[in-house]
């Protein structure tokens, strides 16, 4: 009876082995020239191939179809390759964005561009702490720019760990560690998002469509928070525009993500397992360690002759309550400015830049905010003590 | 460069493409060369010239070898070589770490420097390419090549130069002597190869499981049973998808250009014991430590406990060889004690006759991934804390712990899981290509779909694959 061994040759039509002697030119290597080689299950693999092509070319056609069909447009993933794209091009005596979303929403780079004389480079992000970025600026001693940092509290006095001060840090060490292999895949991941519409990586991916299954999850579990499904586009230079059926008045998608807000910006629970005085003064000494560390921050730009404003953008609705309750001026925003010595721009002191509606409660709209930017610029001039005109 | 990325598809298609347009096997296998390097170099260019150096070296020390009466020294040189280039980059700072501990414990303090040593990718793979060669030819299994552009590439071939499978040079140097013929369906198959791969990685591994095993094992605080288990599987079944994918992907594309390696995986999670858990699980390493180390220690021809011994010191080396901290050196010795633990047990029972059952293989097959899930808290855990921690809600130390994972993600877990395990129990006794035999021409095409739809319906980010850290 053949043995299994030769029995699965035979069925695989396998080479034969080489039991042969070795020529000389093979003793070069040593000894018989393949004593392995790998089977090939028999099966029609031409007109596989030809048949998976066709059905893949067709699934992802229809998808992309469908993608359009429901309003996705082409646009740039926001990712860390991208931020590190805008940061290399920060040259010393750059403007400089950074922050969250609002500053990525809400700034136009044209209008600053008019209104500062320079056009600024766009280092926010959606959910990202400024803190690891200016810690960044502060330690690249050619850095002698000006910063737009936006204060939303929440965010920027996340604590190390947290997902938005993780999302600095993740975009600050790829800055630094980037290979010429991620370089390229920006390159080529840019020229395809440019054309195709599903190429999202937080909306239509299969790990976002997963996540939006409505499976309820067990009473006293701490999951995560929801984050808002697509909303936005953003170009090559980072430039964030709010999707115009967000922006529709009585928008179904903008009530969505109100409602997504609410939670995510709430404090949540002290965790279980650090009793909650421990905890509340751990917290408290993070705020206190955070303040001090954006001082420190701040006079070293400063010496060098750079310049920073911290820059409060708008916001409404039930997202506004419940920042001014959980985190109100009085307790970081004042603080702030009294620590640093820096200028400050809060929207809601400025009846010119307090009178736009936030869609979702937490952006401009793309239209307002040129607009915004645009009013926005003279108090920027004023605050950095730029000449009247540009 | 990651396989999992854009810049891989494209370096992928020129290589390939002009590989097989070339007619002079010197010139493909230069191309080669020029590709391996490349490949390496999209990583941190400094780097090759590193590969390169050792590569040399060992080059040079093979000729000596072969040529020279005292062998031996020129083998210790050789493994000096490759070792002391590990143990710099790789443990130079856990060394000088617990050097600060032991002088710590008589009463000197010492602050050692922190060297700021880059970890060049994939080292302890391509070290142990290099020198199962300069091994080989003092064990007298092969004669030293004259070819430096051969050995070159038999050490830096891409597919399997930064995470496996370590590939032998006396398994690769005999292909480079006649050039491989553009077979259809052997390219085709490497495709098939490369799609299951990338789908293990970038849709099971990256999208289904290391989310939850991220969140699991790096909350803070006490977890409940369900959440500890469920971490640990998703631990399981994404390192398992990451690795084997990865050496799937790397047989693939190797088969592309008309290369064989070897299996690296052949069904782990179906093992009935952990020497067979080892014949199954990163063979390419196994048979690596069993060859050149356990046999060369006396293997199974000593005295029971002087073989429990090696066994032990051989698991010990393969945890240091994965990460340089003590929680793989745990791993390791765990993994020691059940294959000791298994020869006790196969002395005593392996003759009943109600051993090879049904029945009892199952059972044991599910103490062997039982014990391996609890080894593995181990291998992930940053540090002991973090395990202790792990372990104790996993026992149901934590029984009023906190739930941290959606039910999604606790039925994907269950889902990937379970799927994974039944696929290695119902292929156990065969190989892959035997299954796939067994298979009609419509199975394999709708299977293929779906992995090929599935990758890039699902978009990965270019996670790193976990052994690159090795």
């Amino acid at each position: 009876m053949p043995s299994f061994i030769s029995n699965f040759k035979q069925r695989l039509r396998l080479p034969r082995m080489f039991f042969r002697r070795p020529t000389r030119e093979e003793q070069i290597h040593g000894g018989p020239p393949l004593e392995f080689e790998r089977p090939i299950p028999p099966a029609p693999w031409r007109g596989i191939a030809v048949t998976i092509t066709i059905i893949v070319t067709a699934a992802t056609v229809a998808w992309e179809l469908y993608a359009r069909s429901v309003g996705y447009a082409p646009t740039l993933d926001d990712n860390e390759d991208l931020w590190t794209k805008a940061r290399r091009s920060v040259q010393p005596e750059s403007i400089v964005v950074i922050g969250d979303s609002r500053a990525w929403f809400d700034v136009d780079l044209d209008e600053f561009e008019k209104g500062l004389g320079k056009r600024p480079v766009q280092l926010a992000g959606g959910g990202m702490c400024g803190f690891p970025v200016l810690q960044d600026l502060v330690s690249d001693n050619n850095f002698h720019g000006t910063i737009i940092c936006s204060i939303t509290p929440r965010i920027f006095f996340a604590p190390p760990g947290t997902p938005p001060f993780e999302r600095g840090e993740k975009a600050v060490k790829r800055f630094h560690s980037q290979t010429p292999a991620q370089r390229v895949s920006e390159e080529l991941g840019e020229w395809l998002e440019e054309y195709v519409a599903f190429l999202k990586q937080d909306d239509l991916s299969l790990e976002g469509l997963l996540g939006q299954l409505p499976i309820p999850n067990r009473p006293d579990a701490h999951v995560p928070p929801t984050f808002p499904p697509y909303f936005q586009t953003e170009d090559r230079e980072r430039r964030a525009r709010m999707w115009e059926k967000c922006a529709e008045p009585g928008s179904e998608l903008a009530k969505r993500i109100r409602q997504i807000w609410i939670p995510l910006f709430t404090p949540p629970p002290p965790p279980s397992y650090i009793p909650q005085d421990i905890f509340m003064a751990k917290m408290k000494e993070g705020i206190q360690k955070r303040f001090a560390d954006v001082t420190a921050a701040v006079e070293k730009i400063r010496a060098r002759g750079g310049k920073i404003i911290f820059v409060r953008f708008p916001l409404s609705g039930g997202l506004k309550e419940l920042e001014d309750k959980t985190t109100p001026r009085e307790k970081i925003w004042d603080p702030l400015l009294q620590m640093t010595k820096a200028p400050g721009i809060y929207y809601s002191d400025f009846p010119e830049l307090s009178g736009f509606n936030c869609p979702e409660w937490s952006h401009l709209s793309a239209g307002d905010s040129v607009e915004f930017s645009k009013r926005l610029v003279p108090h920027l001039r004023q605050a950095l003590k730029m000449p009247v005109t540009p | 460069m990651l396989f999992n990325s854009l810049t891989f598809v494209v370096f992928y298609v020129v290589v390939t493409t002009l590989y097989w347009s070339l007619s002079g096997w010197k010139l493909r296998k230069n191309l080669l060369v020029v590709a391996s390097y490349t490949f390496y170099g999209a990583w941190n260019p400094p780097f090759a010239a590193l590969l390169f150096s050792t590569t040399a070296m060992d080059f040079w020390l093979g000729r000596q070898i072969g040529k020279a009466r005292a062998k031996k020294r020129w083998l210790v040189a050789s493994v000096c070589m490759n070792l002391s280039m590990l143990g710099f980059f790789k443990y130079g700072n856990f060394l000088l770490q617990n050097f600060q501990w032991l002088l710590a414990r008589v009463g000197i303090i010492y602050q050692p420097p922190h060297l700021d040593i880059l970890l060049p990718v994939g080292i302890s793979f391509y070290t142990f390419h290099s020198l199962s060669y300069t091994l080989d030819i003092y064990r007298g299994v092969l004669q030293p090549t004259r070819s430096l552009r051969d050995f070159i590439l038999a050490v830096s071939f891409f597919p399997q130069l930064v995470a496996g499978p370590i590939v032998r040079a006396g398994d690769f140097l005999p292909q480079l002597i006649h050039p491989p013929r553009l077979k259809t369906n052997q390219f085709l198959w490497g495709l098939a190869l490369m799609t299951l791969g990338l789908f293990e990685k970038i849709v099971l591994a990256d999208t289904l499981l290391s989310g939850s095993a991220d969140r699991v094992f790096g909350y803070a605080g006490p977890l409940v049973a369900l959440d500890s288990w469920a971490g640990v599987l998703a631990f399981a079944g994404q390192i398992f998808c990451d690795f084997a994918g990865y050496s799937l992907t790397a047989i693939g594309a190797a088969l592309t250009l008309g290369f064989h390696l070897k299996d690296n995986f052949r069904f782990p999670y179906a093992a009935i014991g952990f020497s067979d858990f080892w014949r199954r699980w990163h063979i390419s390493l196994s048979t690596f430590l069993r060859d050149y180390l356990y046999i060369p220690l006396g293997g199974n021809q000593v005295r029971p406990f002087r073989m429990a011994l090696n066994l032990v010191i051989v698991m010990f080396l393969g945890g240091l060889w994965h990460g340089a901290a003590w929680t793989f050196v745990v791993w390791g010795l765990l993994h020691g004690s059940y294959l000791v633990i298994e020869r006790i047990f196969r002395i005593f029972f392996e003759e009943k006759p109600w051993a090879g059952t049904l029945p009892v293989r199952l059972l044991a097959g599910f103490a062997t991934y039982f014990a391996v899930c609890v080894a593995w808290v181990f291998f992930r855990a940053s540090d002991f804390t973090v395990a202790s921690r792990m372990l104790t809600g996993m026992f149901g130390g934590h029984a009023h712990g906190d739930m941290i994972l959606t039910t999604r993600e606790l039925l994907q877990i269950g889902i990937v899981t379970v799927g994974l395990l039944s696929l290695h129990w119902l292929m156990r006794e065969d190989a892959f290509e035997t299954t796939v035999t067994k298979l009609p021409g419509w199975a394999i095409t709708a299977i293929g779909s779906v992995m090929a739809f599935a990758i890039i319906f699902t978009q990965g980010s270019s996670n790193a694959f976990i052994y690159f850290q090795f």
